[in-house]
């Protein structure tokens, strides 16, 4: 799939086909994507346990749901929970070097052995890692590309995803998790059984949200890009104006795996 | 004692959140009977259904949603399936009318998905 056509067809995927599985070899797709964003001081920021619901207990599983968790944690084949790893800096200052001998940091930016061994990492990266608001911050800021990478990977692989929350607490001891990691979402994986979902859910212009310059001087469309990126399929057909459809989905669903109206 | 029930402001809601109104009067009727039928077995009309499932902190007086009160209703649900004789996919679905109804209404009571085919 081309890249505008994952982000456009990416969505929340809430009902998933609950009897096929997904192949492995997506799974490791989608590790690898995360294994591939954008990370600062080149650190494991992102962790990951990957569970299959079929394996796990029934009553585990019941019990890592919250309020917000429902029938999609039933139906998801996949269950990838992601973890922030507050130990980034460790091993950050050779990590740094090594960056600096393959070149990927350069002395035309400033870097040397001893501006890491000085400055980069005891005063920027060790300051940052133990300061009770930007460490977490920054946990929370890289892994969350991961996650954004891994579940456009899954959709490329074909697959639906939904991010949602669950029982930290529970989740912390069956997956025998440190410490030292931060629980952020569940990621369920599966093949979607509702199509398109209904279509792309409704966002702002950009000019709401975005500026040139300065706060206050919005980022105007042009029309002929905005064109473009809907015949690239990153802008879709939206569900506004199809609730019809989608109301008559949802039934058929819902009559489907006997669930709630 | 059903169309009493159709015209109750909670089932009413229920009705236009989940677009019951649109059904067919057979289906409606279908609904109104499960809801019904459920009631009479736990002896509660609809607003003291709801109302169970809330509780008021004991500091604060302040209303919350009682995951103990969902259980007990999940447990009065399977009973009133059993009771009823319904297994498979009838059980889920029929026990899944009454959590309908809850939640149209502010409870999210969660019970069981039917994913056999």
């Amino acid at each position: 799939m081309e890249f505008k056509q994952v982000v456009g067809t990416r969505r929340t995927t809430r009902f998933f086909e609950p009897n096929k599985p997904v192949e492995r070899a997506k799974i490791q797709a989608i590790l690898e994507a995360a294994n591939r964003c954008s990370r600062s001081v080149n650190a494991d920021y992102a962790k990951a346990v990957v569970c299959y619901r079929d394996e796990m207990d029934p009553e585990v599983l019941e019990a890592m749901k919250t309020p917000t968790t429902t029938v999609q944690y039933d139906l998801a084949p996949v269950a990838i929970y992601w973890f922030g790893d507050t130990e980034f800096h460790v091993g950050a200052e050779g990590r740094l070097k090594h960056l600096f001998d393959l070149g990927a940091l350069a002395p035309t930016h400033g870097w040397s052995h001893s501006y890491v061994e000085e400055v980069a990492y005891p005063q920027v990266v060790e300051g940052i890692a133990k300061d009770p608001v930007l460490g977490p911050w920054m946990v929370n800021v890289e892994t969350g590309l991961a996650m954004c990478q891994a579940m456009l990977a899954a959709v490329d692989e074909g697959l639906g995803v939904a991010l949602s929350a669950y029982n930290f607490a529970l989740g912390k001891e069956i997956l025998k998790v440190p410490d030292t990691w931060i629980p952020m979402w569940v990621m369920l994986v599966g093949y979607s059984a509702e199509g398109d979902a209904g279509g792309q859910r409704p966002r702002n212009p950009l000019s709401a949200n975005y500026f040139e310059g300065q706060v206050g001087n919005p980022f105007n469309e042009d029309p002929a890009v905005t064109q473009q990126l809907r015949d690239a399929g990153m802008i879709q057909e939206s569900m506004e104006g199809r609730e019809a459809q989608r109301r008559q989905q949802i039934r058929e669903l819902a009559d489907r795996f006997g669930l709630p109206l | 004692m059903s169309v009493e029930l159709q015209q109750h402001e909670r089932v009413r809601a229920w009705f236009a959140g989940a677009h019951h109104d649109e059904l067919p009067e057979a289906d409606q009727q279908r609904y109104l009977d499960l809801l019904d039928g459920f009631l009479a077995r736990i002896g509660k009309d609809p607003d003291e259904l709801v109302a169970f499932c809330f509780l008021r902190k004991k500091d604060t007086g302040e209303r919350f949603l009682s995951q103990k009160r969902r259980v007990e209703v999940n447990e009065m649900i399977d009973g009133w399936v059993v009771a009823n004789g319904w297994t498979e996919k009838d059980a889920v679905r029929m026990a899944n009318v009454v959590r309908g109804f809850l939640t149209h209404n502010g409870v999210l009571i969660q019970g069981k998905v039917w994913t056999k085919g």
